[in-house]
């Protein structure tokens, strides 16, 4: 499905947006002021924004790790103020700043994350059970890295998701690295999306640094899905130009990572750069429009900073939580 | 009771089910094979619900809950039927650590209303994985109820207060009281979770059972009956736990055994226990005694016979504490 030049527009201001908000993330663990870990996202966030621009409000999205899943959520259009606040504790956290990492929005549909990797799989099924159950109309963009389809649920997710012909679209961000080791290492084929065919999930393969391909195939998904034909399966293969999480060592297996490798890899497939290469190229954008866009980005992420500077540390008393575990 | 009539524990887990499926359309059961009906609770409710509100699944227990889980999130009140409770534990990290505390991690503000059901009980003679008993397990784990009925009265009503409740709710019943006959009324009634309840009244001493140690504890109260009176307590509800009816209990006979089929280390009976060290010392005049499985695991042959908690077992200990 081609782009329109709003859709492409759409597509960039996200990824500018994204990418200057995962750049935070890294400013502030590495000041210290998180208090858990971070996954960047860096070159590999195209996709997430792909995967999140084009949803409605009630359609559900489960976020991939990398970056958090800031580029998802920003592009669902979810004000990710919250979520800063949660990753740094405070009282203003979107889960009252008791979960360190999570996110959590109902009213935007998306229903969280999990510290266990493939969680999201069974959940969404769910998600899209009760989609067609309730005839709504609902798409579940259920996003996860490569590493998650060694997980048993991923394929009982596939199973149920094509049997009962959900309407969830598998999207796979394949960065090619499982934590601290090379896919290769652990995975016996050519690609993941070539799972899909054994449960008879229609795939496809695209760049994950070209935003714009990756755009296309979430609407092509997207449509698919909500016409009722049952889940879809993409793959955005992207590289991954650092460790797995901040701090981490950078190695595949025993192997050490080639930091010229990554360094190349950093500038030659940087998704921002190539976007607006090529819309200064179809003259949708000029070079001062992009220069907006980016200053525009920056200051989203200082109010956001400051938002969280000013929410007090959350540290209820325990007497307070015990009251919390269940639903009235 | 008026408007009662005689019906098995598992016609009145259907009885629940049937009048909770016509009372809200969000309810919906899923499991292996629950449409033909492994077991007799849920038999025919294909024919008046349809394949869409009985759903039979692949064998794909993690797959199943998750599918609980995500479609409670989206507004329905699914009921997950696992067969056998120890059939949940293929997905453990789902159900002791995502659905029981989904909701206070993600800040207390979205509930996942689920029902989790599963058989359960030693003496069948097929071993561990059908026999285990996972209560001790799962009331470790904060953010989840859990129920066992003795009754067909209050398998009804423990069901629908479950199918109700905006939690996870996990609903064990007993292989050996699936036919148990019993008093149900015609009428809609709700059993609050966490509510035990005294199912005989006694002064000498307190037995606190659930399940099919209920009916073994009555028949020792009944052989012993003229010599040592019993109050038998059944929990019902594991956690939350009716820790008040037990301590007004204990302060009439001042002696308390726990019967515990699942196994003894770290399970119900012991954090019973260690309530009634904490709140209730005074009242007691003896040690509170356990009669669990032991910490073997549940052998399965002729062994389960006598590994499991049984009316002698249970005689001998009365006999012991009344010394």
């Amino acid at each position: 499905m081609s782009l329109s030049k709003e859709q492409k527009l759409l597509l960039f201001r996200n990824l500018v947006r994204g990418m200057t908000l995962d750049q935070l993330m890294m400013r502030l663990i590495r000041s210290g002021r998180l208090v858990g870990f971070y996954h960047e996202g860096a070159i590999s966030m195209a996709p997430g924004v792909a995967a999140g621009s084009f949803l409605n409000k009630t359609d559900c999205l489960w976020p991939h790790l990398r970056s958090h899943g800031l580029a998802h959520m920003v592009s669902k259009g979810v004000d990710v103020k919250t979520y800063f606040a949660e990753h740094m504790g405070r009282v203003d956290g979107c889960c009252k700043g008791r979960s360190s990492y999570h996110c959590s929005y109902p009213d935007d549909h998306i229903a969280g994350w999990s510290g266990n990797m493939g969680a999201n799989f069974p959940m969404s099924v769910g998600h899209g059970f009760a989609a067609k159950y309730k005839k709504s109309g609902q798409v579940v963009m259920n996003c996860s890295g490569d590493g998650s389809y060694g997980e048993g649920r991923a394929h009982e997710a596939m199973l149920m998701a094509a049997n009962w012909k959900l309407p969830i679209v598998f999207w796979c961000e394949n960065n090619q690295m499982s934590q601290h080791t090379a896919l290769t290492d652990i995975f016996p084929g050519e690609r993941i999306s070539a799972l899909a065919a054994g449960y008879g999930i229609p795939a496809k393969v695209v760049d994950g640094h070209d935003l714009f391909a990756c755009g296309e195939a979430a609407l092509e998904a997207i449509a698919h899905t909500r016409g009722g034909k049952g889940p879809m399966f993409v793959e955005c293969v992207t590289h991954r130009v650092h460790e797995h999480s901040v701090g981490a060592v950078n190695k595949a297996g025993a192997r050490v990572r080639d930091p010229e490798q990554m360094t190349k890899w950093r500038q030659e497939f940087d998704p921002q750069k190539l976007a607006a290469k090529r819309l200064l190229k179809e003259k949708l954008l000029t070079q001062k429009d992009i220069d907006r866009i980016v200053v525009e980005a920056g200051q989203e992420a200082d109010a956001i900073e400051d938002f969280c500077e000013k929410s007090p540390k959350a540290m209820p008393p325990v007497e307070e939580l015990i009251n919390q575990v269940y639903a009235v | 009771m008026k408007n009662t009539r005689e019906i098995s524990l598992s016609e009145a887990i259907k009885e629940a089910y049937i009048e909770e499926l016509r009372r809200d359309e969000s309810v919906y059961l899923l499991g292996i094979s629950i449409q033909a009906g492994t077991f007799p609770h849920t038999t025919g409710l294909i024919e008046e619900f349809g394949a869409d509100r009985i759903v039979d699944t692949p064998l794909a227990e993690t797959g199943m809950v998750g599918c609980a889980m995500g479609s409670a999130q989206e507004g329905l009140r699914p009921v997950l039927d696992f067969m056998y409770a120890g059939f949940s534990y293929y997905c453990g990290s789902e159900v002791f650590l995502q659905a029981s505390q989904y909701h206070f991690l993600h800040g207390s503000q979205h509930p996942m209303p689920m029902v989790m059901v599963g058989a359960c009980g030693v003496g069948r003679r097929v071993a561990n994985e059908h026999a285990t008993l996972p209560y001790g397990a799962l009331i470790h784990h904060p953010g989840i109820k859990v129920c066992m009925p003795s009754t067909p009265y209050d398998a009804k009503g423990l069901m629908k207060a479950a199918i109700r409740d905006n939690n996870p709710v996990f609903f064990l019943w007993h292989v050996g009281l699936m036919m148990q006959k019993g008093h149900v009324p015609t009428d809609d009634y709700v059993i609050p979770l966490g509510l035990a309840d005294v199912k005989r009244e006694g002064s000498d001493l307190t037995i606190l059972a659930s399940g099919l140690q209920v009916h073994h504890s009555l028949q020792v109260a009944e052989k012993l009956a003229g010599e040592i009176s019993i109050e038998v307590v059944d929990a019902r509800s594991f956690e939350p736990f009716d820790r008040d009816t037990l301590l007004k209990s204990i302060e009439k006979t001042s002696r308390l055994i726990i019967v515990d089929e699942d196994f003894e280390r770290g399970g119900f009976a012991a954090e019973v226990t260690a309530q009634m060290m904490e709140h209730g010392y005074d009242l007691l005049d003896a040690p509170v005694k356990r009669v669990c499985h032991p910490h073997i695991p549940v052998p399965g042959g002729y062994m389960e016979a006598y590994t499991m908690p049984t009316p002698d077992r249970i005689e001998a200990a009365v006999r012991d504490i009344c010394r």
